[in-house]
């Protein structure tokens, strides 16, 4: 039970990173990206190989996912300078698709659809660490520098970006500039997360950055609140759980865990979007019309 | 002779892409709503005809109730979901993550329901026969290309003369002028999503009866929907169908260069670039968004 509680505490942890640096550019930035899953991806990937070639270092295994996944942020970058709305969004739907196809089909580098496999626990001076104390110190960084940028004149540009970008332009705001380091922060933080993943489950494949997980971080934010410090957290804990209490319920057979788990949070979303579009932590007054 | 049965193929896959892609753009065109839950509609009538032809229904009785399903799904989201949505002016993100909770929803519903994995239509109709050396074409090609060619022609005959057509394009060029001259922008955009999401209905029965439909391919043609909506340039559907046919072509003859896995990922770079190069689109109209 202890070692349940563990790994659920674990993945909260990674899906906490995943679903607040989302919320730095969705909730504040206003740049929708549906291609979360892609960075998270290639810091898994990068923090793997280190781990294997290298040292099963973690903060060596963290350094190089995120320069990976910052530095190929600027896939994400370009789209969110050009367009906005719903041609971001098909851009990231687009990045994410190639991306997938990417991950499956680069053998040497990703182990292909069978994933890479045996990677090696983290060690620290020759001791071997479990993950969750790295995962929480690394998701409470995130926080804290999340409310510092969002109290900061940084966070400050990128909220009147999203609220009205041509107006920040015009008081002298460097709208690319801003956007490009918020999205480089952004995908710098979900590829620590996949780092901190692949070193935990000691096994990665494609299934894990998919459109599908890409989408379950945005409901995790979505449901928890965007643009809120906490309701992201809340989010991800609230979907993390949910397999865990479905399992419990005794008339569901086990092969329908899966569905009934994405049931209730599709229809958690639509319900939230119609009644409550803030979400749960979300201030009502503020969430209209932040596109 | 390889690249000839390629295209063949890509002309199926396109007119199947063609007629989905231009529900999405006279969706999204005349209502501006990001119609994500479009490929549901495509999966509810390829389902609906595959139990319809299960149960024996005479086919023609399969095919109006494969329509009929497909609409009935369009105006509830419509009433349901976006209208609602819109009432409290949401955000067109609103608008997208409810969508795509509802298709989560229903994809899992039919999974549950009708079973995971394909499923296919056996008809001698998708029998294919040599009718050139080394050329296999089945008598569904053909039924593809022509339902696509009529149905286009219909709606643009519908889009130019009908009084509710010329109202429709009306609503999406002005909805302000619209309510002016005493037209209601609600019943029009009802409208808009019977339509739209009938064209989606044919496509999904020559998908059922071909390539075969699982529950997930809904996912597969939204994403193609909304990039040949965007690479044809938003508010066209000529250009929306014109790259929903030219992506089916180019799926399937990049085969002769890349392996099958790859087909899709050809669409999403051809989509991507298009974004970051000519976000208009083929037949959009330049303007910064």
């Amino acid at each position: 039970m202890t070692a349940f509680l563990i790994n659920l505490a674990t993945l909260a942890a990674i899906s906490g990173i995943l679903a607040s640096t989302l919320n730095f550019i969705v909730g504040y930035a206003g740049i929708f990206s549906v291609a979360h899953a892609v960075f998270f991806g290639l810091g898994a990937y990068g923090g793997a190989q280190v781990a294997l070639l290298l040292v099963p270092n973690p903060f060596l295994a963290c350094l190089v996912a995120a320069v990976i996944a910052g530095g190929l942020s600027l896939c994400l970058a370009l789209p969110a300078l050009r367009v906005r709305g719903e041609y971001f969004v098909a851009a990231s739907l687009g990045l994410q698709m190639v991306a997938a196809t990417l991950f499956a089909e680069l053998k040497p580098l990703t182990g292909g659809i069978g994933g890479l496999v045996g990677i090696p626990r983290p060690e620290l001076f020759g001791m071997v660490v479990p993950v969750l104390p790295l995962a929480l110190v690394a998701l409470a960084l995130i926080l804290w520098a999340t409310a510092r940028l969002q109290r900061g004149a940084f966070g400050r540009t990128l909220q009147s970006i999203r609220d009205a970008d041509t107006a920040a332009e015009a008081l002298g705001k460097n709208v690319n500039a801003a956007k490009t380091l918020a999205v480089a922060f952004a995908c710098a933080g979900a590829g620590i997360a996949g780092a901190l993943y692949a070193l935990h489950l000691s096994f990665i494949n494609v299934e894990s950055f998919t459109l599908d997980q890409s989408i379950q971080i945005m409901a995790m934010v979505i449901i928890g609140g965007a643009g809120t410090l906490w309701g992201p957290l809340v989010g991800a804990v609230m979907l993390l759980s949910l397999p865990a209490v479905i399992s419990f319920i005794p008339f569901i057979p086990p092969t329908e865990v899966g569905a009934v788990q994405q049931i209730i949070y599709g229809s958690a979303m639509t319900l939230l979007m119609i009644f409550r579009p803030a979400g749960l932590l979300g201030d009502m007054s503020k969430g209209k019309s932040t596109s | 002779m390889l690249f000839l049965q390629l295209l063949l193929n890509g002309l199926q896959t396109g007119a199947i892409y063609a007629l989905t892609a231009a529900g999405f753009a006279l969706i999204f065109g005349a209502t501006k709503i990001f119609h994500v839950a479009h490929g549901i509609a495509f999966t509810i009538a390829g389902y609906v005809f595959l139990f319809a032809w299960r149960a024996d229904w005479p086919s023609w009785l399969g095919v109006l109730a494969s329509i009929a399903a497909a609409m009935l799904f369009g105006i509830v989201m419509e009433r349901l979901v976006y209208r609602p949505i819109q009432r409290h002016e949401g955000s067109f993100f609103t608008v997208f993550v409810a969508a795509f909770g509802v298709s989560i929803v229903v994809q899992n519903i039919i999974g549950m329901i009708a079973g995971r994995g394909f499923a296919t239509v056996d008809t001698p109709l998708s029998f294919s026969a040599e009718i050139l050396p080394e050329i296999f074409v089945a008598p569904m090609l053909w039924i593809a290309l022509a339902t696509a060619a009529v149905l286009f022609v219909a709606l643009t005959l519908f889009l130019t003369r009908h009084p509710a057509g010329v109202a429709l394009r009306a609503l999406a060029q002005n909805p302000d002028l619209i309510r002016t001259y005493g037209l209601s922008s609600n019943g029009l955009s009802v409208l808009a999503f019977a339509i739209g999401s009938a064209l989606a209905a044919p496509a999904a029965i020559v998908t059922a009866m071909t390539t075969g439909l699982n529950e997930a391919i809904g996912h597969h043609v939204m994403l193609i929907s909304i990039a040949a909506t965007i690479v044809g340039g938003i508010g066209s559907l000529r250009g929306a169908a014109l790259a929903g046919m030219m992506l089916g072509i180019a799926e399937s003859l990049a085969l002769t260069v890349v392996d099958t896995q790859w087909a899709e990922a050809v669409s999403f770079l051809v989509l991507f670039g298009f974004i970051i190069f000519r976000p208009a689109g083929i037949f959009g109209v330049t303007q910064t968004r």
